[in-house]
């Protein structure tokens, strides 16, 4: 049962093979959306709802890896689900190694393949979330002047106002205006938290004087 | 036989001379010196019986061209000379003169010889009177070429012992006569004997008794007819002539030359003694000249006599040449399991060899007939056997069948193989034929038939065993579909859904992918089974599709595409669907291996069928692979050839001999570009 919006995509050009998962996924309460040609998949994907794509690795138009690395061209982080007719070790190591969430074995059993949604919902929720936060992290970021910016290096540097002041060439007083609006910006109520932010967002301390 | 025959009695007769020439010379020698002078006495003894005029004929000649005949030339010396104190005797004992005597005997050894080195040279080997054409070389020489000429000195005997020169024609014409006589009469006769000892032949008592009759009628016919009866008016004398005549013939008929000899003999001894005993049927004139028209009346009727002899002989030389090269034909088809046959057209008759009863299991009380031969060939090819009897001998066309035959328990494969025999005008008169014992051969081929379908399975399912991945997925994928559906299903019911429309589709497809997942496994089945070469008719577009859906996933694993281009309205083929199969899928195989390692964009294999000229059906299957070794085309269809790390060389081989079992040809060769491509036929069904 996943989030409202989860959407599963299944791939796979056998259309009986189709239809069966189809059915089983819509009886397991997800919604679904099958596609019985990786290129139809392709040219109608939305990388923005949330879900899980499940993709049978053997097909005559496009295989599996490769539009696993098409989809991570295309900039989506889609979680995948693989459906292979045969265990086969290396393919499986290698849609691993791309990312690829499960690798389950045809014929599928519904426990194996519900957990594995349920996994790729969890992942896809999580990452959607990491995207989220770090979304909302930049768009304060972009709120900040260029001085109040400056502010913001330093202190996370662990400096003081008066060391921020002398490095700026201001005074102490500008230095605390400025690093009050700058934390008022961000939301920010401690110094430790405001550390935690900015090494989220990637933003280096600033280096201190020789 | 009669091949070999004369060669013995010609080699035994010149083994006797041998012995002539050895430790029996002397007796030899005695025998024709005695046999000389009783000769002579004879000649004598009936020239006395008749005013002692000259002898009308001279026996002594015979004996010593008898004993000639049987020696070699470079002994006659010894019996020249044997003859002479003979001679001398006898000629001395009636008072010749010396110089009369040694002309006659001059003139006597010059026939003999001239006869002997004839006969020897032209008729080389006895049955000296067994054709017609040495008889009459013997007729030509001894009683006129050689008679005559010698008659030129002979003559001068008479003349010596004191007759006219004026008459030298007439003293020639009886020199002639009476040696001609002598050759005619006692020489055929004398030169049977000769040859019976040489072979000697017990003669059927009733054979025997038989000859006695005629011998004995023929002497009381001649007795009858020679006899100047008083009661017979002299009008009839030429009827009379004719009394022995029947008699003649029947013994020349039933007794070929001997026959015909001995009556010569027989008429001859009647007649001289009749005519040299007073009232005789030539009563001409002077006794001379009576029995000059009795020796000219024998001379003329002796050659067609002994002609009559000789052809009759001939002919059963023929008949027996015959019979027996048919014996020895039979013997020698017998010997090498055939049996010969032939059927007249005109008289519908059917002949055949008495092996034909052991090919067909007829008992020896059982006659050899067609339809008794027929009536044994096995219910189950009798049909077809039968029928392609009757239609060839119907219409007078060649035969080559092979059908079994029951006999028993015992099962034996017969093949017949007939051609009409046309007559003189070239029309088929005849329809002659061989039936052949095939059995082992049957054998065999059975054995190394089940040998090629054993490789052929085992081919098939070393290929299998290549596709066991992507057959796998085959039957996967309808697993999935199936388990996926069933669980769906019971999750919905589950969950108290009452749409039975989709519990339905679900039925709906749960079955439809368990009779997909059916077929798979049907045609897994069928190329590994091991069964009977079966004889369907085929749609060849139908089991190219079917073979192409067999390598669906394992051409997607190997990235590789198939296209086919299905001619319409293709005839149908005649054969084996599971071995046609194995052919394509063995073809498409080494297409696929050829196209592993080139670009994606070559990695394409086009299937193409067509309507071949004579209304078969041709398959092509191109590839834009890496194509055969160079100048190594011809060897990939060598059995144990091939290219491939871990390939048994086996595949196109069978593959041939696949085709060629449906009557089809199978050619395989570089693209002009790039790949290759493998083309079979496949001929139109016979019927």
């Amino acid at each position: 049962m996943g989030d409202a919006g989860f959407t599963t995509y299944l791939v796979d050009d056998d259309p009986a093979v189709l239809r069966s998962i189809t059915r089983l996924l819509k009886a397991g309460g997800y919604k679904t959306k099958s596609f019985s040609s990786p290129q139809k998949f392709l040219s109608s994907h939305d990388p923005s709802v949330p879900g899980c794509a499940i993709i049978d690795l053997v097909m005559s138009e496009l295989d599996g890896l490769r539009l696993q690395e098409a989809l991570a061209r295309s900039g989506s982080q889609r979680p995948i689900i693989f459906l292979t007719g045969r265990g086969d070790v290396p393919t499986s190591v290698r849609a691993m190694k791309a990312g690829a969430v499960d690798f389950l074995t045809k014929p599928v059993k519904r426990d194996a393949l519900f957990s594995a949604v349920v996994h790729a919902a969890e992942l896809d929720a999580a990452s959607r979330q990491k995207r989220q936060e770090s979304k909302s992290i930049d768009e304060r970021l972009a709120t900040l002047t260029h001085r109040e910016r400056e502010v913001l290096e330093h202190v996370i540097a662990g400096r003081l106002n008066k060391q921020i002041a002398a490095s700026l060439g201001t005074v102490e007083k500008t230095i605390k205006v400025h690093r009050g609006r700058m934390m008022a910006k961000l939301g920010m109520r401690s110094v430790a938290e405001l550390v935690r932010l900015a090494d989220r967002a990637g933003i280096a301390p600033a280096r201190s004087d020789p | 036989m009669d091949q070999i025959v004369p060669d013995m009695s010609m080699r035994s007769l010149q083994e006797r001379a041998e012995r002539f020439g050895g430790a029996n010379t002397v007796r030899n020698v005695l025998i024709v010196a005695i046999a000389y002078y009783l000769g002579a006495e004879i000649a004598f003894l009936i020239g006395t019986l008749s005013d002692r005029i000259f002898a009308p004929f001279w026996p002594p000649n015979i004996v010593l061209f008898c004993a000639l005949l049987i020696t070699p030339p470079r002994q006659w010396w010894i019996y020249i000379a044997a003859a002479l104190p003979a001679h001398i005797l006898a000629e001395l004992r009636v008072g010749m003169p010396v110089s009369q005597f040694i002309v006659a005997f001059a003139t006597n050894c010059l026939v003999a010889i001239a006869n002997a080195f004839a006969v020897q040279r032209l008729m080389v080997e006895p049955p000296w009177f067994g054709t017609i054409r040495k008889t009459i070389i013997y007729v030509l020489i001894t009683a006129f070429l050689s008679p005559a000429f010698c008659a030129l000195g002979g003559a001068f005997v008479q003349i010596l012992g004191g007759g006219s020169l004026e008459d030298y024609g007439l003293f020639w014409a009886r020199w002639y006569a009476s040696n001609a006589l002598g050759s005619l009469t006692l020489g055929p006769i004398a030169m049977i004997c000769i040859e019976s000892t040489t072979r000697p032949r017990l003669a059927p008592a009733g054979r025997a008794v038989e000859a006695a009759i005629v011998a004995a009628l023929l002497i009381a016919a001649c007795v009858v007819a020679f006899e100047d009866l008083p009661s017979i008016a002299t009008g009839y004398l030429p009827l009379l002539l004719y009394l022995p005549l029947p008699i003649i013939v029947w013994a020349a008929v039933r007794f070929g030359a001997k026959g015909a000899s001995g009556a010569v003999f027989v008429i001859s001894v009647a007649l001289i003694w009749r005519t040299l005993n007073g009232p005789s049927l030539f009563d001409i004139g002077s006794p001379e000249t009576n029995v000059f028209g009795m020796q000219l009346f024998l001379i003329g009727l002796s050659p067609p006599i002994l002609l009559l002899g000789a052809a009759i002989e001939e002919t059963r030389r023929a008949e027996r040449t015959t019979r027996e090269s048919e014996e020895r034909i039979s013997f020698a088809a017998a010997s090498s399991n055939v049996g010969l046959w032939q059927y007249e057209f005109a008289t519908g008759t059917f002949w055949a060899t008495d092996y034909c009863r052991t090919l067909f299991g007829l008992s020896p009380s059982e006659p050899l007939t067609l339809d008794g031969l027929v009536s044994r060939i096995h219910p189950n090819d009798s049909p077809t056997a039968s029928a392609a009897l009757a239609s060839a001998i119907a219409r007078a066309i060649p035969l080559d069948v092979e059908f079994r035959v029951q006999d028993g328990d015992e099962v034996r494969w017969i093949s017949v193989q007939a051609r009409p025999v046309a007559g003189d005008d070239g029309k088929p008169t005849a329809m002659s034929g061989a039936f052949g014992d095939v059995t082992s051969r049957k054998l065999a081929e059975a054995e190394a038939d089940v040998q090629q379908q054993e490789i052929a399975h085992l081919m098939r399912v070393s290929m299998l065993g290549e596709l066991s991945g992507g057959l796998a997925h085959e039957l996967t994928q309808p697993l999935t579909a199936i388990l996926s559906n069933a669980q769906a299903g019971k999750l919905l019911l589950a969950k108290g859904n009452k749409s039975l429309s989709e519990i339905g589709n679900i039925f709906d497809d749960i079955i439809a992918e368990d009779e997909r997942a059916g077929e798979v496994i049907h045609r897994l089945r069928s190329m590994l089974k091991k069964g009977d070469v079966k004889h369907e008719t085929i749609d060849m577009n139908d089991l190219i599709a079917s073979t192409l859906r067999l390598l669906h996933s394992e051409l997607i694993d190997r990235r590789m595409s198939v296209s086919f281009d299905n001619a319409a309205s293709l005839p149908a083929v005649h054969g084996d669907p599971v071995q046609l199969q194995q052919t394509l899928l063995n073809l498409l195989m080494n297409a696929m291996d050829a196209t592993e390692n080139v670009p994606p964009a070559r990695r394409t294999i086009s299937v193409s069928t067509a309507t071949t000229d004579d209304g078969g059906v041709q398959v092509k299957i191109y590839d834009r692979g890496t194509g055969l070794p160079p100048l190594r085309e011809h060897e990939v269809f060598q059995p144990f050839f091939t290219t491939k790390k871990r390939g048994l060389g086996l595949g196109l081989s069978i593959c041939t001999s696949i085709v060629k079992l449906h009557g089809g040809a199978l050619s395989l060769q570089n693209n002009v570009r790039e790949g290759a491509s493998a083309v079979f036929r496949l001929p139109p069904p016979l019927d």
